[in-house]
């Protein structure tokens, strides 16, 4: 039986090195390949945000303020010993991700809690296209509102989905506010919009 | 396919495109129809004919098949006293109108479930 010599070890190994490099090299950079459009992105961002504010809603606040009756939910929570509403937690999570993504440069998008209406002011719409979401997805109930605007010389992928009244909390709040400028609301009406903003080339 | 058939799958298209439109909400015979519709038009379509917060769609039949094999006055009193769901969701008493007496609230109650099983003899049809 022939043995390699110590040589011949060391040029196949070599050799071998070579080609798995080779192969590493030519494996595509699929973690940062564009393969998802800015809408499916804003959708998908979308689905997670609403099930996150759901599953609050349902298994928290319905769970244990109206069901169990164990707790309150108020706006005033901390004077009031109480859990946030749904959509305060909605806001200080969009709030977080924006003071989390300025140090994420490769991060870039953002979104809001928005409404022609709001008890805040803060919270109005504040570009044309936020505006025109705004009353698309109220006046056409069960559609979303997809556009492309220019900000500051930077072009970005807005989508605007319909923030709807899922709890009588929604409209009593609402409603009953002294800053609110409507009065109107009622369970399943369109209240505001959830407006998603991701950065586009061109 | 039969005309009936042919029929049934536009309808139910068309239900599907009205996304809640009043064309989708059929009118369906009698009186106490009448008066239910209209009533469910005014204080239950907001969440019933688009699926807000988790209600059943009537014209989804999987939303109503397994709702309808409870007897209706389980169904009347879920609508009049307000309902938890398996997973939290909720129905709140009298669809959050507390204006709407108990005969309204049948009233409404009988008029989606006319109309949830109206959706489901559709889909049997077009097997």
């Amino acid at each position: 039986m022939k043995v390699m010599s110590r040589k011949k070890w060391t040029a196949v190994a070599a050799v071998a090195g070579l080609c798995t490099a080779a192969a590493v090299s030519a494996v595509p950079d699929v973690a940062n390949q564009p393969v998802i459009s800015p809408k499916a992105m804003a959708d998908a961002l979308h689905v997670v945000m609403d099930s996150d504010r759901t599953v609050y809603t349902r298994q928290i606040v319905n769970r244990l303020v109206k069901k169990d009756k164990v707790i309150e939910a108020s706006e005033h929570f901390e004077d009031d010993k109480a859990l946030v509403l749904p959509a305060q937690m909605f806001r200080f999570g969009s709030e977080l991700v924006a003071e989390r993504t300025e140090k994420l440069p490769d991060v870039a998008f953002s979104y809001s809690l928005q409404s022609l209406w709001p008890i805040n002011k803060q919270n109005e719409p504040k570009t044309d296209a936020e505006k025109e979401g705004l009353e698309y997805v109220a006046d056409n109930k069960g559609e979303n509102f997809y556009t492309v605007e220019e900000l500051g010389g930077k072009k970005y992928f807005t989508a605007v989905y319909a923030d709807t009244a899922v709890a009588p909390v929604c409209v009593s709040c609402h409603n009953d506010h002294k800053d609110s400028p409507r009065r109107d609301f009622e369970l399943g009406d369109v209240m505001g919009g959830v407006v998603i903003r991701i950065p586009v080339q061109g | 396919m039969a005309l009936r058939a042919w029929c049934s799958v536009l309808g139910l298209l068309l239900a599907s495109v009205a996304g809640g439109g009043e064309s989708a909400y059929v009118n369906l015979s009698g009186e106490t129809m009448a008066q239910g519709r209209a009533i469910w038009l005014a204080n239950c379509e907001r969440c019933h004919g688009y699926g807000v917060a988790g209600a059943p769609i009537p014209m989804t039949p999987a939303d109503w098949k397994p709702r309808l094999e409870q007897d209706q006055a389980t169904l009347y009193r879920h609508a009049i006293e307000g309902f938890f769901g398996p997973r939290y969701t909720m129905m709140p008493p009298r669809g959050g109108n507390a204006q709407l007496s108990d005969a309204e609230v049948k009233a409404a109650v009988d008029y989606m479930t006319g109309l949830a099983r109206h959706y489901i003899n559709q889909q049997e049809q077009t097997k």
